[in-house]
């Protein structure tokens, strides 16, 4: 799954953080225990020193246990077998809390009176549990609020940072090439952005330059033809006006006949096609679909009746748009006309407008075409011989033209194209 | 009927001379702006056949020429160019029709006798044929005086017949003329056989002789023997 630019910040920062967290957290543990232990040691040295100093000398063997009696941390304990200082930890029973306290103690000998003796000495430590939790507690807030500020300094700086680009990006999503949208980029104080920015233009620049030299040629080249066409049909029809004409010589005419007629046809819907994209269209009315429909429906019943189509319709909600009257009348004429051309002897055509559609199902046999080649120029289904193969072409870019949309599908032998505007 | 044909291209100026002639039209023909320009200002025509693109001069300026002449006559504008604005302009420059290139000849005969009937009878909208006589205006066609329920495409259609009676009409002008606006999506012009046959017999119950001959692989011919 894609995700989002500023995500992937987060989520390094995020593993960053939490890595931090389990190797700075026992770290800082063990050498804050150091620390903390290499305190306690000196202390209890302290301790002993200053008992060596100042208490030894005026201390009698007989006034042991009450010393001992009055001094909770310093003890003088019977001799035993020890050379040197000794540090060490001990547990003992806290009655008042009930629980084993941990303890730091330092053990050495001394003489009192030319006798032996153990110095004890100890300190009570903090309970480690407790030191831990407030070591994960306060790192764990630390990196909360790390995260937070984090989260929110790049989110705030991100979206900043990143506005041109997501600007840009917007504007990239809505171009079309034959709209003749233009782009306008607004400069940021960022170089990469800019440097986005103006190869974007230049790209599109060219794009759309190449673009408008191809559709000026398709309109240059149609236009040209129009001329010799015309001189062509016209001596057809001069010729065939000739009283000495033998049958060859009509059916070679026949052929000629259609095949100019055709050729004239195609011309003119390539120029057509071409002169969708240019501003003559761009003239707008409001109209409802319906009543272009209806207008034009006398004229497709009497098509179809050469193959004895009937058609239907079931106009259940009307549909006003706001377009070109003209492109709408030749889009939905264009559909009419291919949806008898399709369609089978004694077919039916059902045209159906509701909410915001607009329906045209008929009768007929699989194609033997893609659906993705369908609206493409001069695509054909083999099997049929008619038709210039422009017919869908031009309804697609009306549609186009309109940001309205079309789809086509098969189902049960019946081709459907829904046009929602 | 004068009419002055304002064309550059040679070929297509002979066929529409050479049809028109046969029709009992004197066609003039002028090849270029000055030489229109010379005509218009020295004859009257009943219809000018203007082609806008012309090598030395563009066509609009011809009609506002005639305009300013204050010329009657009627003109039909024959281009290769077409686009709304185009034609606009031309409308309200005071031209009658707009025929886009390339078309029937059949069919420009027809809209030159549209023109002229429109500009000379005035009131008058009756054609007669022999037995069958067309009212333009309320739609009806009366054969031996009865009226006959006939369709408004095939009044249409038998207007175009005999406004190029006596020529073979092919099935494409036919069925090109009968589409309209339509023509140049329609590929399948079987329609056209139908709309003959319903005529043949709406006219022949009435007793009309058959003007309508079929010309065996080319189309139709009214003809009056």
């Amino acid at each position: 799954m894609n995700k989002k630019l500023l995500h992937k910040t987060q989520r390094a920062y995020l593993i960053f953080s939490i890595l931090l967290f389990v190797i700075v957290a026992p770290l800082f543990y063990v050498l804050s225990n150091k620390f903390y232990i290499d305190e306690v040691d000196e202390t209890l040295m302290l301790q002993k020193s200053d008992f060596i100093q100042h208490s030894i000398s005026k201390l009698k063997i007989e006034d042991i246990p009450i010393w001992n009696r009055f001094n909770n941390t310093i003890e003088i304990l019977d001799p035993y077998k020890l050379k040197k200082d000794t540090l060490f930890y001990s547990t003992s029973f806290n009655k008042t809390e009930q629980e084993n306290d941990r303890y730091r103690e330092l053990n050495t000998p001394i003489t009192i009176e030319e006798k032996p003796f153990v110095f004890s000495a100890k300190v009570n430590l903090i309970e480690s549990e407790d030191f831990m939790l407030s070591i994960v507690l306060l790192f764990l807030s630390l990196i909360a609020l790390l995260i937070l500020g984090m989260y929110l300094i790049t989110k705030k700086l991100s979206q900043r940072l990143w506005h041109p680009f997501y600007q840009t990006l917007e504007q990239i999503e809505d171009f079309e090439i034959d709209r003749h949208s233009k782009l306008h980029f607004t400069n940021s104080n960022i170089e990469e952005f800019n440097r986005l920015n103006k190869s974007i233009n230049d790209l599109i620049d060219r794009n759309l330059a190449i673009y408008n030299n191809q559709r000026e040629f398709v309109e240059n080249a149609a236009h040209e033809l129009q001329t010799p066409i015309a001189v062509f049909k016209a001596k057809v029809d001069t010729l065939i006006q000739r009283l000495d004409i033998t049958a060859g010589q009509s059916e070679l005419l026949s052929s000629l006949n259609n095949a100019i007629s055709r050729l004239s046809r195609v011309n003119k819907n390539l120029l057509l096609l071409a002169k969708i994209d240019t501003d003559q269209y761009n003239e707008t009315e409001t109209f409802s679909i319906q009543q272009v429909i209806e207008k034009q429906l006398d004229f497709f019943v009497e098509q179809a009746e050469q193959k004895n189509i009937t058609i239907k319709t079931s106009f259940q909600k009307d549909i006003m748009v706001n377009a070109n009257y003209g492109l709408t009348e030749l889009l939905i004429s264009n559909l009419l006309l291919n949806a008898i051309k399709h369609n089978v002897t004694n077919g039916i055509i059902t045209i159906t407008i509701s909410e915001h559609q607009l329906e045209i199902t008929n009768t007929g046999t699989k194609l033997d075409l893609k659906v993705e080649d369908l609206f493409n120029r001069f695509s054909k289904s083999s099997t049929s011989t008619q038709g210039n193969g422009l017919g869908l072409a031009i309804v697609k870019k009306i549609a186009d033209h309109n940001t309205w949309t079309i789809s086509y599908s098969f189902l049960k032998n019946e081709h459907s194209f829904t046009v929602t505007f | 009927m004068n009419i002055l044909l304002i064309e550059d291209e040679a070929d297509l100026a002979k066929s529409i001379q050479d049809y028109l002639t046969g029709n009992d039209f004197v066609c003039g023909w002028a090849k270029n702006f000055s030489s229109a320009m010379d005509k218009i200002s020295i004859y009257d025509y009943d219809c000018v056949l203007l082609d806008l693109m012309l090598p030395d001069g563009n066509g609009f300026e011809l009609l506002k020429q005639l305009k300013k002449l204050n010329k009657t006559d009627g003109v039909i504008i024959i281009s290769a160019k077409e686009n709304l604005e185009t034609r606009l302009e031309g409308f309200n420059l005071g031209a009658d029709d707009y025929l886009v290139k390339p078309f029937h000849l059949s069919e420009l005969l027809v809209r030159i006798q549209a023109l002229i009937r429109r500009k000379k009878f005035d009131g008058n909208n009756i054609i007669t044929f022999n037995e069958i006589q067309i009212n333009l205006l309320s739609k009806v066609v009366k054969v031996n005086d009865a009226t006959i329920d006939i369709t408004k495409k095939e009044i249409d259609l038998l207007l175009f017949l005999i406004g190029n009676d006596n020529r073979v009409l092919s099935k494409e002008a036919i069925a090109e003329h009968l589409s309209g606006d339509m023509a140049d999506m329609l590929d399948n012009h079987d329609f056209v056989y139908a709309h003959i046959k319903n005529l043949k017999k709406k006219l022949k119950n009435r007793q009309s002789k058959n003007y309508i001959k079929t010309v065996y692989g080319l189309g139709y011919k009214w003809q009056d023997e």
